[in-house]
């Protein structure tokens, strides 16, 4: 490689290390949680044995074009969140395919005549938010 | 002092050779790339250069399982995005005992089934054609690229809360086909968004009338899911025509002959918006920087042949990393199964997983052979030539842009 190849790649990489999506998510999951968000009012319009595991709260529900965004919480820590999710989509017969990094993960799934993910991120110590984006199938 | 000079010498060649026992037998892992390299080199391009790449990183690791050192080879085969020439190609591929098949998605409706007698494991690099990948009926095809499902319900999650008039505009090509398809079910519960529905022929030199059939129907913008060049003669006429309607489209608007075509009117691919697979991961661009320097060194920047301010425009790999991480997902196959035997092969291929170009992790499982989920799909838009993501998207505008010019 010539001198400039070799300097075009250190630079690419200097570049690349000095912006990241994932700093400004550092140090969210050792944050004190303030206040919960308000559950929102009735329930949300889920799938057909769509699993809601325990200390699930769902504060709103949007329709954006085809398919439904709900969002809300789980109480603790995403790790505890991420399992509970699979399993219960294993339980309800849904085809899974998730991953896990150390702040946020991401469940996709599909069943219940509906496709879609539950994101999930640790937004402070004992929280972790849901995004639950809905696809008709 | 000659002879001991011999002795020694022989001595060494002996220490030497006892080194090659069976333990270092020298085993080749054949990927046969099936790809359009003489109708859209792009494509094609991509898709071989990214799969050497990995094969040649691999086979400078070495990959050492089972008793023996495997390098990695990639044999080209252009299928001219014919399906009878794809399907001679997977059987040549099958002859030379090919250990995987990567194509662009030409002709695997027709050459999976030949490619499963053998248990050999099939990856689609491009197309996203939902019927093409099933693992219950299709347990060797598996897919790293956008599925036509998650960008045609990102494209009407995007443009249906901007109360637009759309007329979805598809080319009359396998691809276009598809496109219609994912199209007619992401916009089934909401009808009220199309405007029309059109029919785009491929063969057609001038498409004016189809424009303007769309301009009648009252449509406030135009979704066009054609190969890149009826994508490039839809903006002509549009643009020509003097309608200046927003224009959306698939990751074909990404493809090089989108703007050659347009090249004496930049002006006309401005705000040009499509949806593709995110580049970067959550982990940041640093991966995928990586990636593309990698690639760069190896091939140069893939010149898209036109300027932004007076600088070359180049094609980011974007594509290439599909086909970069199916070839490092197989050689993990390979380590599991301790070797090429086909069928263990396509076993751990329901096992494996790897960190991917970018940082995310890749991998399939028994029943879900995609490797691209549909939440990462984003948008980018066209400006002075080369893309950038959108704003007004919660996933796109968290992303970085990728610079495009040299």
């Amino acid at each position: 490689m010539s001198r400039i190849g070799v300097l075009s790649v250190f630079v690419v990489l200097l570049a690349a290390a000095c912006g990241s999506e994932k700093k400004s998510e550092e140090g969210k999951a050792e944050k004190e949680c303030g206040a919960a968000p308000a559950a929102m009012a009735g329930q949300p319009t889920l799938p057909a044995k769509f699993p809601t595991p325990d200390m699930v709260t769902y504060t709103a529900e949007k329709k954006t074009g085809p398919s439904t965004i709900v969002s809300g919480y789980r109480e603790g820590e995403l790790a505890e969140a991420f399992d509970d999710y699979k399993s219960a989509f294993s339980s309800a017969g849904y085809v899974t395919k998730d991953e896990k990094e150390e702040d946020d993960a991401e469940v996709n799934f599909s069943g219940g005549s509906s496709t879609g993910q539950v994101k999930m991120i640790q937004s402070c110590k004992d929280r972790t938010t849901l995004s639950i984006t809905i696809r008709p199938q | 002092m000659r002879a001991s000079a011999a002795t020694l010498a022989a001595l060494a060649l002996v220490a030497a050779g006892c080194g090659h026992s069976s333990a270092s037998k020298q085993r080749t892992i054949l990927i046969a790339v099936d790809a359009p390299f003489s109708r859209s080199p792009y494509i094609g391009n991509t898709i071989a250069n990214g799969g050497r790449l990995a094969s040649d990183q691999l086979t400078l690791r070495g990959i050492t399982t089972g008793g023996a050192t495997y390098r990695v080879r990639i044999l080209q085969l252009d299928n001219a995005l014919s399906p009878s020439r794809a399907v001679a190609n997977v059987r040549r591929a099958l002859r030379e005992h090919a250990t995987a098949i990567l194509t662009d998605g030409t002709g695997v409706d027709a050459a999976w089934r030949l490619a499963d007698k053998q248990h050999v494991p099939v990856c689609i690099a491009y197309q996203g054609g939902s019927k093409l990948v099933n693992p219950e009926n299709r347990p060797n095809v598996f897919r790293i690229a956008p599925t036509d499902h998650g960008l045609a319900f990102r494209l009407a999650e995007y443009l249906v809360p901007k109360r637009l008039k759309i007329a979805l505009l598809t080319d009359d090509s396998d691809y276009g086909q598809a496109g219609r398809d994912a199209l007619d079910d992401a916009f089934r519960t909401v009808p009220k968004a199309v405007a029309a529905r059109i029919t785009l022929p491929a063969s057609a030199s001038d498409l004016a009338p189809q424009v303007l059939e769309a301009r009648r129907s009252g449509a406030t913008a135009l979704l066009v899911w054609a190969r890149p060049a009826v994508l490039g003669k839809t903006i002509a006429a549009t643009r020509s025509a003097g309608w200046h309607v927003p224009v959306y489209s698939t990751p074909a608007a990404e493809d090089p002959v989108v703007r050659q075509q347009l090249a004496d009117h930049p002006s006309w691919v401005d705000g040009l918006t499509f949806a593709s697979g995110r580049m970067t991961a959550e982990l940041g661009p640093a991966p995928w920087s990586t990636f593309e320097a990698s690639y760069e060194t190896a091939f140069g920047a893939t010149s898209v042949g036109v300027k932004s301010h007076g600088r070359r425009v180049i094609a980011p790999p974007d594509y290439a990393m599909y086909s970069y991480d199916f070839v490092n997902l197989l050689a993990a196959a390979v380590q599991s199964a301790s070797g090429t035997d086909p069928a263990k092969v396509l076993s751990a291929l329901n096992q494996v997983t790897t960190r991917g170009a970018n940082g995310d992790e890749r991998g399939f499982n028994e029943r879900n052979h995609e490797g691209v989920v549909d939440d990462d799909v984003y948008f980018a838009r066209f400006r002075d030539m080369v893309f950038r993501p959108v704003g007004d998207d919660p996933l796109s505008s968290t992303l970085p842009e990728i610079s495009q010019v040299r």
